[in-house]
């Protein structure tokens, strides 16, 4: 075979490839339109590829991660004092797994379309905040949203944005925008901070997707590793709040039945705008907004 | 062309009503706007109550809006949208004066006796009102309606906005509860859908040096509440004779059989909400035992409604507060609200006592 050396057939060679690189890009755009809206996964530079996303899942997984998550019980303490006491025919464990399961759907019904909203559109990270501090009904709510919003900002300042802002590990142009997006969102926050009431707050549940997208973790890692994180903090709770011990605790968090439960409820808010984002478990509110009324308190709410 | 009506209704759309409140000089308030459509109708009043207030401005006079639909409820399918103006330094009541809104029940088979297509159309007829009030400045709207009271198998879905003008000028007054269904007939949350969302805007118009005033919208509360049983439709395509009934909603609402939220906002509102705020905060700590003496604890010799009402209340941002509540029965409910608000002693007084019709 003879190699080409006339420039009219590299020309045409070039051209000939380009046109199949279009073609392939076009067909990859269609397939990811179709495949799911809004996903805006990107491959990754071979040698990255493997590394962004699992250690950032780790990392994010991690009970250690600083966010004070324990000091929340999400209102199972206030739900176990006014469920007190129990009718015969109900056990401790059967009452936990009722609160276990009515705070997950909450919880993915109220918070899970704005860490889904965030991830997908980090430009509106300011609104986002600004709607989910209007919709949260109740001052003991708002300051654990707030608190672990604003703990998840320190951690990505101080720890995570040293490795995730610099290009190497950048995960593409979108994680770039988020990481942005988070600076200019800090800064917002940090120079209204407690003098405008209605300004930015820090709410956690945008801020988790914007984190995430900045981190590199994809859309589906992003909605199970919150709810996922939200079900320890619980079973953690309960282990403290002796409902349970430890290795039932980590049974129950092993389960194929809790595991299904967080697939359910992200399969069905996955294209729940926020404008229809609820709560569906009303007496959760009154748990929660009631905790401020117990006697005796070991958990911020 | 046909040539247009000169009868024809201005609004179009069937189940629409407009309503715009305006003062003119001195002081008189004047329905400047009143138009509906069936199944919806609007009824106006003037009571010629003057709200006895401590405030140097005087006051106008509240103007009295009941909601009506025929025959007292919703059917499924049903879509009313009302649309009301409250211009600055109004005052309305809005109320209910035929009782609880009903929402009548989907029929599960509508679609299967006629040629209504695929067993789809089951879950697809949603009744649905809106309620869209903008209030201006100095403008108070006190809205106590009965509850909704969702039938067997009914599919609701309400969204009521309210607009307010700058940051707290206007006043709201706002209850949305919504109960069981026919506690009397056995329901126990049997519907299938209920969505009530409550949403509080302002504007705020802003000159951004362009000369053009610019009007900017900001969400200042949202109270959503979503009931569903979440009802598989693919499974209900396969199987369209009996719908699986699932106690999801049951499960999610337990113990209480009404559930509600009152939203407060604004000047004239202001002594309510700190009466409500104090309530809440006063009320005796859970769990508490009298350490003092070693006789057991001494159970509550009065039952008072308090304790039989769950109820929380929180001031919650831009000085709205919100209170949320859940009780047993609807008349242990209606009892609570009604004997707070006549205890207090403010819509009495600001709005008569017409206001508290549905307490």
């Amino acid at each position: 075979m003879t190699v080409k050396t006339n420039v009219q057939d590299i020309e045409q060679e070039i051209a000939h490839l380009e046109d199949r690189l279009r073609n392939a890009r076009a067909r990859l755009a269609v397939a990811f339109a179709s495949h799911k809206v809004g996903d805006p996964y990107l491959p990754l530079p071979e040698d990255t590829a493997g590394l962004v996303p699992t250690h950032a899942l780790l990392l994010l997984s991690d009970s250690a991660l600083p966010l004070g998550s324990f000091a929340y019980s999400s209102g199972l303490e206030s739900y176990l004092a006014h469920n007190k006491p129990l009718p015969r025919s109900v056990t401790p464990i059967a009452s936990f797994h009722r609160f276990l399961r009515l705070s997950i759907a909450s919880l993915a019904s109220t918070s899970l379309p704005y860490v889904l909203a965030g991830y997908r559109r980090p430009v509106d990270l300011e609104s986002l905040d600004n709607d989910l501090d209007a919709s949260t009904p109740c001052i003991v709510a708002q300051r654990a949203s707030l608190a672990q919003g604003r703990a998840l900002l320190g951690v990505w300042e101080r720890a995570f944005r040293g490795t995730y802002a610099s290009s190497p590990f950048s995960a593409g142009p979108t994680a770039a925008k988020a990481v942005k997006m988070i600076e200019a969102f800090s800064d917002a926050l940090k120079s209204s901070m407690d003098t405008d009431e209605l300004g930015p707050k820090g709410h956690f549940a945008p801020l988790w997707g914007v984190v995430c997208l900045a981190m590199g973790m994809d859309t589906r890692q992003t909605a199970y590793v919150f709810m996922l994180n939200h079900a320890k903090a619980v079973l953690s709770a309960a282990v403290r709040a002796s409902v349970m011990g430890p290795y039932q605790a980590q049974n129950i968090l092993a389960s194929k039945n809790l595991q299904a439960m967080i697939t359910q409820r992200i399969d069905r808010e996955w294209d729940t705008p926020i404008e229809d984002a609820g709560q569906i478990v009303p007496p959760l509110d009154l748990w929660v907004g009631r905790h401020e009324l117990l006697y005796s308190r070991i958990f911020n709410s | 062309m046909p040539i247009k009506s000169p009868f024809e209704s201005s609004i179009a759309k069937p189940g629409q009503g407009k309503v715009v409140l305006s003062l003119l000089p001195p002081s008189i308030p004047t329905l400047t706007t009143l138009t509906y459509k069936y199944p919806l109708k609007l009824l106006t009043r003037v009571p010629g109550f003057v709200p006895q207030t401590s405030t140097p401005s005087r006051p106008s006079q509240p103007v009295h809006l009941y909601l009506l639909t025929y025959g007292g409820g919703l059917l499924p399918g049903d879509n009313i949208s009302v649309s009301i103006t409250l211009e600055p330094r109004t005052r309305m009541v809005v109320t209910t004066p035929q009782g609880s809104t009903k929402i009548f029940k989907t029929e599960p088979n509508a679609s299967v006796k006629g040629h209504r297509g695929t067993p789809k159309n089951i879950l697809s007829d949603k009744s649905r009102q809106t309620l869209d009030v903008h209030v201006g400045e100095d403008a108070a709207l006190c809205y106590l309606p009965d509850p909704a009271v969702p039938y067997k198998d009914s599919r609701y879905e309400q969204i009521q906005t309210f607009t307010v003008d700058g940051l707290n000028k206007s006043s709201l007054c706002i209850l949305d509860w919504v109960t069981e269904g026919r506690a009397s007939r056995g329901e126990s949350w049997d519907f299938h859908l209920w969505r009530g969302k409550n949403e509080v805007w302002t504007t705020t118009t802003t000159d951004d040096g362009t000369g053009i005033p610019t009007e900017k919208k900001k969400l200042l509360l949202r109270d959503s509440l979503i009931l569903d049983d979440e009802l598989d439709v693919e499974l209900l395509e396969n199987d369209a004779g009996t719908i699986s009934r699932s106690d999801l909603i049951r499960e999610r609402t337990r113990p209480h059989g009404v559930v509600g939220t009152l939203i407060l906002y604004g000047p004239v509102f202001e002594k309510l909400a700190s009466f409500i705020m104090d309530r809440f905060t006063s009320l005796p700590r859970i769990g508490a035992r009298n350490w003092a003496s070693s006789a057991p604890a001494v159970m509550e010799s009065t039952p008072n409604y308090d304790s039989q009402v769950t109820f929380t209340a929180a001031r919650v941002r831009a000085g709205f507060v919100l209170v949320k509540f859940g009780a047993k029965e609807f008349a242990t409910a209606k009892d609570w609200l009604g004997g707070i608000l006549r205890e207090e002693g403010t819509v009495f007084r600001e709005f008569g006592e017409e206001a508290l019709f549905c307490m």
